[in-house]
């Protein structure tokens, strides 16, 4: 077992009604805000919407909305992991969504800008869109099931 | 009859006493509700951002408000009926939650908020799409949008925090009692 010099019991956040919820209230709007904004675009390589536009023209609109949601996602994140650490990091579904969370990330700033930047084949951006949208529906799942395990 | 009845008889139906006691179906019937915001909040994010004038300038906003609706629509049918399931599942510890209570009536806002800015925002391209930036009444939508989604989520983390004042509340002795 893991031998950590710190006791959750000091952390403001186990000491207090109302700080905790808000954090997970901070982290569910601002992964709507990220994942939200990335599907939009995924949605875009799949056809489903706003086909005025090139998935490049939704990408560039919003990636600066994605950035800022995903910096606070991850802080606010690592805030409620502070509440008992030992017990996310030997819980299996919190695991494999810091797996999932940085492929997600990877893949997002690399074959999927690639592609959503580029006139790729209807085929290339249906698989990209989907892969994407999988990759970070799971890392919702995961999340929620960190608290079912 | 009376409404704590209704709510205990809702969720003992067998359909949401299987729910609840499912390991798996019910997780996923929640990771499923919450990830409609998630992967349908951009479309509401962004279709508030471009009333507000701050994405996609080139674009008439009505444009955007008509395209993203169809998609909009599904993410909202599939969060709904999570939301159902899960609410049914547990619903005689949710009526009385006033954070539930919030969240429904948050919900019944949205749907005020549409009835009340269809003439002058979502229905009206020529207003919206005005060369000089969408009009005033097009900002309060698109913010007041962002506040419902926003209050909306955050009392549904909420509902899980509630604690009754007391559960079980105490009955009155009886007059007389005989130990056997």
């Amino acid at each position: 077992m893991l031998q950590i010099n710190y006791d959750p019991a000091t952390n403001p956040l186990n000491n207090n009604e109302w700080s905790f919820p808000l954090f997970e209230c901070i982290h569910i709007a601002m992964f709507a805000m990220s994942v939200g904004t990335i599907a939009l675009v995924d949605f875009r390589l799949l056809g489903l919407t706003l086909r005025k536009y090139t998935a490049a023209q939704l990408l560039k609109a919003t990636s600066m909305w994605t950035l800022a949601g995903l910096v606070i996602v991850i802080s606010s994140g690592l805030v409620i992991a502070t509440t008992d650490p030992l017990s996310y990091y030997y819980n299996p579904a919190f695991r494999y969504k810091m797996l999932m969370l940085v492929l997600a990330i990877l893949y997002n700033y690399t074959i999927h800008r690639k592609v959503a930047m580029s006139q790729a084949p209807a085929a290339v951006n249906v698989l990209v869109a989907g892969l994407s949208l999988a990759m970070w529906m799971s890392v919702v799942f995961l999340g929620i099931f960190y608290a079912f395990t | 009859m009376n409404v704590a009845d209704i709510a205990n008889a809702i969720q003992d139906t067998d359909f949401f006493t299987s729910m609840r006691e499912s390991a798996l179906v019910y997780p996923i019937v929640l990771s499923t509700h919450l990830s409609m915001i998630a992967i349908f909040g951009g479309l509401i994010l962004l279709t508030d951002l471009r009333l507000l004038g701050a994405t996609l300038k080139s674009t008439p906003p009505s444009e955007i408000v008509r395209r993203t609706r169809p998609l909009k629509w599904v993410g909202f049918l599939v969060m709904i009926t999570c939301g159902i399931l899960l609410g049914g599942a547990k619903f005689a510890s949710y009526y009385d939650n006033p954070y539930f209570i919030a969240k429904m009536s948050l919900l019944a806002c949205v749907g005020i908020h549409a009835l009340v800015f269809r003439r002058s925002v979502y229905g009206n391209p020529q207003a919206i799409d005005d060369p000089k930036g969408p009009p005033r009444a097009a900002k309060i939508a698109a913010v007041l949008s962002m506040v419902l989604w926003v209050g909306i989520l955050s009392n549904g983390r909420w509902i899980a925090y509630y604690e009754k004042p007391d559960q079980y509340p105490r009955r009155a002795e009886p007059a007389a009692q005989v130990q056997p």
